[in-house]
Parts: C-alpha cells; sequence; structure tokens
C-alpha cells in the first residue's frame, strides 16, 4: 500500500514538475495566440482617432485612440470572448461606425450587393442587347454604311483565317 | 507682388468667362471673328494663371511669409525642391496649379488642333467654362495670395508626411491625368453640340486620352509607393476616400479607352462611350471635390476645406448639362455597325466594360456609402478595407479572366476551331499553375485563382506575340527582328499587351499580399526577434538632428538563415513644428521574392524598442508591373504618322460631305 502512496505521489509530483516545466512555454504560445488574435481583429475595427483606416492601418505614430481600442480587444481576447462578443462590446460602447466593414443586414445590403447586382443586369442587357445585334435583318445590315460587301467579307474571313493561323 | 497674382486671377476668371461667351456666341453667330478672339482668351488665360504660378513661386521661394499660403505650407529650412512643391501642396495652390495646368492644355489644343474648326469653339467654351470654375474659386474662396497682417519670422513648414520625394511624383502626375481628360470631354461636348457624333472627336483625342490615363496610372502608382514607404502600416492601399477618388476615374477611363476601339473598328458604343467620358469627367471632379472638401476622413486630410457645395454644385451642372446634351442628339446616335456574334472579341470587350464600370460603382458607392447611411438612417457607419476588399476581389478576378479572354477571340466572330486553337495551350497552363499551388500546399482560394488567371492571361499575351512574329518571319525575317516590327507596326495593339502584363504582374503583386506575415517585439539591445527566415537583432539606438527633425535611429542587423545579410535602421523623426506627432520613417529590404519591412513603433524609456517586422512576398513584382504599364502606355502613344494624316484626311472629307 505504501509503495502504491509513494508511486501516486512521484507520478503526481512528476506531473505537477512536467505542467510547472512547460507552462512558461504554455504562457508563450497563449501570449503569441492572443496576440495573433489581437492583430487579425485590429482588422476589422476602425480607429477612432478620426483617420479613417482601421487599428491596424492608422498612420499615427503615437495614437491614443488606436492604443486604447487594441488594450480593450487584448483584454477581451484574454478573458476568452469571441469575436462576436468583442464586435457587440466594441459596438455598444463606439457605435456601428467602429466596424470596418458595415453588417450585412438592412440598408448595408445595398452595399454589398448593389456592385453584383449592378453587374448582374448589366451582364443581361449585353446578353439581350448582343443577341438583338446579332438578330438584325439582312437589309438593315446592307444599309449600314460600314457594311462590307461579300466579296470584301469573304477576303476579309481569308486574311483573318490567315492572321490567326 | 500679391496684389498682382490676384490681378492676374482675376483677369482669368474674367478672360475665361469672356472666352466661354466669345466661343458660344462664334458657333451661334457663325461670326469667326468672335471665334479667333475666343481662342486668344485662351492663350491670354494661360499667360495670365502662368503669371500667377510665377509669383507664387517667387513668394515661396523668397521666402514671403507675409502671404498666407506660403506662411502655411514652406519654412525657412525646406530644400528647394520642396518648396517648389509648395505650389501643389496646400488647397489654394493645388487649385492654381490645376487651373494652370487646364489653360495650359487649352492653349495646346488651341494651338496643334486648330484644324477642327467646328468643333473648336464648343472645345473652347467647354475648357473655358471649367476654367470659369477654377480661376472664380481662386479669386473669391480661395485665394493662394492672402496677406496676413503681420509677416512671421518663418512659416509652419511643409507637414513631414509629403517631405518624400513623392511629393514631386504623386500629385503632379495625377493632376495631369485629372486635369487631361478634360480635353476629350470638351471634344466629346463639341461632337454633341456640332453633331459630329462619327469617331473623328474620339481619333481626335485618342492621344490625348492615352497620355491622361498614362499621368493617372502613374498618380496611383506613385501614390501607392509613397503610401507604402512613409505611412508605415505596411500597406500601399488603404481605400481611403481620396485613394478610391483616384481610381474612380481610372477605372471608367481605362473602360473608355477600351471601348473607343470598339467605336472606331465597328461603329457601335456610340453612346456610352460618349457616357463614359463624361462620367470620367464627372468623377475627376468627384476626385478633387472629396481631396478639397473634407466631407469623407480621409489620411489627406490636411487638405480639409469648405469648399465641398460648390464642388457639387459644379459636378451638377457638368452632369445636367452632359446628359441633356446626349438625350437631344440620341437620333444621331445609332449605331451603324452590328454584332456579328456574342462569342467575338467586341463582346468580350463590351464585358470588360460592363467590368470595369461595376468596379467604378462598387468603389463608388463603398466611398460615399456612410453619408447614404446617415442621411436615411442616421447612423454613422464606416466603410473600409475588409467592405472593399470582400467586394472588390472578385471583381478583379472576373476582370482578370476577361483580359485573358479578348486576345483568344477573333475579331466578329469566333469560330470554334478558333476558340479551342486559341484556348488549349493558356488555358492548360492556367489550369496546370493551380493544379501546382494547390500541391505545392497553397490554400488560399484567391490566390489561387489569381495566379492561375495570371498565367492564363500571360500565355494569352505571349501567344499572340509569338504568332505575330512568326506570320513576319514567314516573310523571311528573323523572328527578333519579327517580334520587334510587329511591336513597332501595331503600336497600339501590342503597346496595349505590354500594358496588360504590367497589370498581371500587378495582381500578382497584390496576390503575394495574401501571404504577408507580422511579428511585433520589444526588444532590448542584443536580442532578437525572428520572422520566416530572418533573425532581426537589436543593436542599439542613435538619436542626431537634421535641418528639420531630430532623428530617433534604430540599428538592426538582419540575418537570413543565420547568415548576417544586411543592416536596416527604422526611424521615428519629431518634425520641428510638428512636436506631437512623431513621424515614422520605415526601412525596407527589398528582393524579387519579398520585402522586409520594419517599423520602429515606439522606444520605451526603460533602453528597449518596439518593433513591427512585417515580410510582404512579391512586392517587387506590383512596382515592375507598374513600370512595364507605363512602358506599354508610351509605346501605344507613340506617334503613327499614317494614322494621323488618316484621321485628318477623315475629318476634312467629314466636313465638306
Amino acid at each position: 500500500m505504501k509503495a502504491l502512496l509513494l508511486a501516486t505521489l512521484i507520478a503526481a509530483l512528476a506531473g505537477f514538475a512536467a505542467v510547472a516545466a512547460l507552462m512558461p512555454h504554455a504562457h508563450a504560445a497563449d501570449a503569441a495566440a492572443v496576440k495573433v488574435v489581437v492583430n487579425q481583429l485590429a482588422t476589422q475595427y476602425m480607429c477612432q482617432c478620426g483617420c479613417g483606416l482601421t487599428l491596424a492601418s492608422c498612420t499615427h505614430g503615437v495614437c491614443g485612440p488606436r492604443d486604447r481600442t487594441l488594450a480593450e480587444i487584448r483584454r477581451m481576447v484574454e478573458g476568452g470572448k469571441t469575436p462576436a462578443e468583442i464586435t457587440a462590446a466594441l459596438v455598444a460602447q463606439y457605435g456601428e461606425a467602429v466596424l470596418a466593414a458595415p453588417p450585412r443586414r438592412g440598408l448595408n445590403l445595398l452595399a454589398w450587393w448593389g456592385p453584383y447586382a449592378a453587374l448582374l443586369a448589366g451582364a443581361v442587357t449585353i446578353l439581350l442587347l448582343g443577341a438583338a445585334w446579332t438578330r438584325r435583318p439582312g437589309p438593315q445590315r446592307a444599309a449600314s454604311p460600314s457594311a462590307l460587301s461579300p466579296e470584301q467579307r469573304r477576303l476579309l474571313d481569308e486574311e483573318l483565317r490567315k492572321f490567326d493561323a | 507682388m500679391s496684389e498682382l497674382g490676384n490681378l492676374s486671377i482675376a483677369l482669368a476668371a474674367l478672360v475665361s468667362a469672356y472666352g466661354l461667351v466669345a466661343a458660344l456666341l462664334g458657333a451661334g453667330l457663325r461670326r469667326a471673328d468672335l471665334q479667333h478672339s475666343a481662342r486668344n482668351a485662351v492663350y491670354a488665360v494661360f499667360l495670365l494663371l502662368s503669371v500667377a504660378s510665377g509669383i507664387l513661386l517667387y513668394q515661396a521661394l523668397t521666402r514671403d511669409f507675409g502671404n498666407a499660403y506660403v506662411a502655411s505650407y514652406s519654412s525657412r529650412d525646406l530644400g528647394l525642391w520642396y518648396t517648389v512643391s509648395v505650389w501643389w501642396a496646400g488647397q489654394a495652390g493645388s487649385l492654381l496649379f490645376w487651373a494652370w495646368l487646364l489653360a495650359g492644355f487649352g492653349a495646346v489644343v488651341v494651338w496643334r488642333q486648330a484644324g477642327y474648326r467646328e468643333l473648336m469653339p464648343y472645345i473652347i467654351a467647354t475648357v473655358m467654362g471649367v476654367s470659369v470654375f477654377f480661376t472664380l474659386l481662386l479669386a473669391v474662396v480661395s485665394s493662394p495670395f492672402a496677406r496676413l497682417a503681420f509677416a512671421p519670422p518663418d512659416g509652419q513648414g511643409l507637414n513631414p508626411l509629403l517631405q518624400n520625394p513623392g511629393m514631386f511624383f504623386h500629385p503632379p502626375t495625377q493632376y495631369l491625368g485629372y486635369v487631361g481628360f478634360t480635353i476629350p470631354f470638351a471634344f466629346a461636348i463639341a461632337a454633341m453640340a456640332t453633331k459630329r457624333l462619327d469617331d473623328e472627336w474620339i481619333r481626335a483625342t485618342r492621344r490625348w486620352t492615352l497620355a491622361s490615363w498614362f499621368f493617372l496610372t502613374l498618380g496611383v502608382l506613385f501614390g501607392m509607393q509613397w503610401a507604402y514607404v512613409e505611412l508605415g502600416w505596411g500597406g500601399y492601399w488603404a481605400w481611403d476616400p481620396v485613394e478610391n477618388a483616384s481610381l474612380l476615374p481610372w477605372l471608367t477611363g481605362t473602360a473608355f479607352l477600351h471601348s473607343v476601339m470598339i467605336q472606331e473598328k465597328r461603329d457601335m458604343l456610340k453612346v456610352w462611350n460618349l457616357v463614359l467620358i463624361v462620367l470620367t469627367f464627372g468623377l475627376v471632379i468627384f476626385g478633387t471635390f472629396l481631396t478639397r472638401s473634407g466631407v469623407l476622413s480621409s489620411v489627406h486630410s490636411f487638405a480639409l476645406s469648405s469648399m465641398g457645395p460648390l464642388f457639387f454644385a459644379f459636378i451638377a451642372v457638368i452632369l445636367i448639362v452632359s446628359f441633356t446634351l446626349l438625350a437631344l442628339r440620341l437620333p444621331w446616335l445609332k449605331s451603324a455597325g452590328d454584332l456579328d456574334s456574342l462569342v467575338s472579341r467586341e463582346s468580350s470587350f463590351l464585358f470588360n466594360n460592363l467590368i470595369l464600370v461595376g468596379a467604378a460603382f462598387s468603389v463608388f458607392l463603398g466611398t460615399i456609402f456612410p453619408m447614404i447611411s446617415e442621411a436615411v438612417r442616421g447612423v454613422k457607419i464606416s466603410v473600409g478595407a475588409p467592405f472593399f476588399n470582400q467586394v472588390n476581389v472578385p471583381i478583379g478576378l472576373a476582370l482578370l479572366l476577361v483580359m485573358g479572354l479578348c486576345p483568344l477571340l477573333a475579331w466578329r466572330k469566333a469560330s470554334l476551331a478558333n476558340l479551342s486553337r486559341n484556348f488549349l495551350f493558356p488555358g492548360a497552363l492556367g489550369l496546370l499553375t493551380a493544379v501546382g499551388l494547390i500541391v505545392a500546399g497553397l490554400r488560399q482560394p484567391v490566390a489561387v485563382t489569381a495566379f492561375a488567371l495570371s498565367a492564363f492571361v500571360t500565355a494569352t499575351i505571349l501567344l499572340d506575340f509569338h504568332r505575330g512574329a512568326m506570320v513576319r518571319r514567314g516573310h523571311g525575317e528573323p523572328y527578333p527582328l519579327a517580334l520587334g516590327r510587329l511591336v513597332l507596326r501595331n503600336r497600339r495593339r501590342y503597346g496595349g499587351y505590354v500594358v496588360h502584363l504590367g497589370v498581371i504582374l500587378l495582381f500578382a503583386g497584390m496576390a503575394g499580399s495574401a501571404f504577408s506575415s507580422q511579428q511585433e517585439a520589444v526588444l532590448r539591445p542584443g536580442q532578437t526577434v525572428t520572422i520566416n527566415q530572418y533573425t532581426l537583432r537589436y543593436e542599439g539606438i542613435s538619436q542626431y538632428p537634421t535641418q528639420s527633425a531630430m532623428v530617433t535611429a534604430a540599428t538592426l542587423t538582419v540575418f537570413n538563415s543565420g547568415a548576417p545579410i544586411a543592416v536596416m535602421n527604422p526611424q521615428r523623426n519629431i518634425h520641428r513644428g510638428h512636436e506631437e506627432q512623431p513621424m515614422t520613417e520605415v526601412a525596407i529590404r527589398s528582393t524579387m521574392m519579398e520585402d522586409l519591412y520594419v517599423i520602429l513603433a515606439g522606444i520605451g524609456e526603460d533602453g528597449t524598442a518596439n518593433f513591427k517586422v512585417i515580410v510582404n512576398p512579391l512586392m517587387m513584382w506590383m512596382w515592375i508591373g507598374g513600370v512595364l504599364m507605363s512602358l506599354g502606355t508610351v509605346v501605344a502613344f507613340w506617334p503613327e504618322r499614317r494614322e494621323a494624316l488618316r484621321a485628318r484626311a477623315r475629318y476634312l472629307v467629314g466636313a465638306e460631305a
């Protein structure tokens, strides 16, 4: 029994020793991980100094608002908050303007999807117009001042074929 | 002296107004004497604004700090060249620079393109109309010759951020590009006013358009380079409103540059080309408005003022006049040409235009969206880099794809044989690149797609060069000579391809930034920080005064895989008169593979130094791409005498008809 207790004690001590030995590395790893997360989040929020840039790209050498916000973010990351919780906390404190990209809801959807909708509409227009232009009747084409005679067209095709070859 | 400057500006405003009225009356009443007088008015405005500019430069160089503008933007310790740059460093001076360039370009048009007699009165009226706006701003709102009650012994000096060689390159090229687009716009207005709506206005302004595009491209690239080396955050483009403002006319101008080819070759897209040049010019004024109005916060906020409403009104006038004229001329703008097939080079140009204008719309919407949100919801929001990157990356990739497809498709109609023959090699190369990158461990889909498309587009361009050279070689020319002559005989086409190769390198550099890595460290002398294969050992700090600043420089020895390769000296400087805001001067070590970018972020009182070290892959390729784009534009721009004669002959035939 004694031997068992002794073995357990030794194992526990060894375990503690191992954990203690690893602790600085664990701290270093945690600190590095926090830094990575903070750096990543710094690209998602605007600096409050009025530079109009994200925390990651604020150009001021010394910037109190940037350093304060980064410190807040670091504290929240170290406190185990998720990015969504951090976002909520920053929005509650600074308003929606702290977000470098507007949230995808309501009127903001116009900014997010407007360009694609416009591109889609444009593509459809090109396809419809293109189809209409290619279906124009022959006589109208012949009436066009820039239209070529069939012979000229044949020669042009030939030249283009030669060039492509 | 200042009185003479003010008088010159006031007279320039008056003569501009006279030129506008005389030109319009001369055209309306068919009075040659009035038209001639309007032409002379353009020369007079140029002369008057040259006098005003000369006085401003003289006052800056002789340190006349009784001039409020000179006192605000220069100081006794400012070197000669930075003193010259005071001309465009502040609002009043840069408006004078704008107006002077405009008058100069107007004078060149009146002198060199006098043959376009019917168009000329309206060209003059447009140029003078724009000149009236800028000279009035200078005369009434923002004079560069306002005097101080007492002349201070020294000026406030130039903002330290502006004390960079970029100051000589970025603003002048940007303005040359901006102002240059006034000329094609003026020709477009003249074409609509005179109903001469064939492609002559386009041919007459082809080189103006190319030159303006060239300078705007240089302006944007110099701005990126300046931001990269000066702003000290490791990037080159922050999607700042003023940066966006320079990109907007570049995007629509690029679309215009492409779509005019369709009008020249196929007599199509007449309305679209007019819309594009009006939009481009409108965006040029919008860009100047954003830079000068301070309506959106920006890193360029040294240019804040309250002249926003005036610019806004001017943009409204431009758009209303242009689009009303366009609507009235619609019956004369019917396309004579047809599209033979949807699978053709013409249609690929249409899609190229769609994507470029779509990108411009996306950037425009993102830039002004904070104002829309505040007006509609009453909620302030921000639209920053993450938004623009997410929305624009797919659009950029689509543009790259179309850039590759375009040279593969035949004019008029691409046959199946044409497609399979042209697509096989470039398509296979693109695919192989994608597979190779994935096998090599690359997992970012955007970067893989960008590199694969870059390979695809490069192959299409090189294939086109090769085929052209082979055709010439068939006529007995040695291959290198055939290649050279191919380019010389068709400078526009092959110059354009060289520009495209530059764009690909630019995209490759941008894709490289997806793999940038960074490390922050607080070090004592002797300690090291490691990033990728680099180890940087902090050796210590030195401090020394210069003429205008107290410099604090850190010394770092850089090791690559253990071997010493460089010594870097990032700085943190306190400029005289700007003590509250220390400036970082980054240290950059560039190779073809990557940039090692070191920022001295702070210095502790305990002898520690705070460093931010960034490795930016492929940055050099971006700048090489910029050089290639410039070279290609020069090739395309190089005058072809035959083409000029042909254009002139066409115009004369048209005038007699």
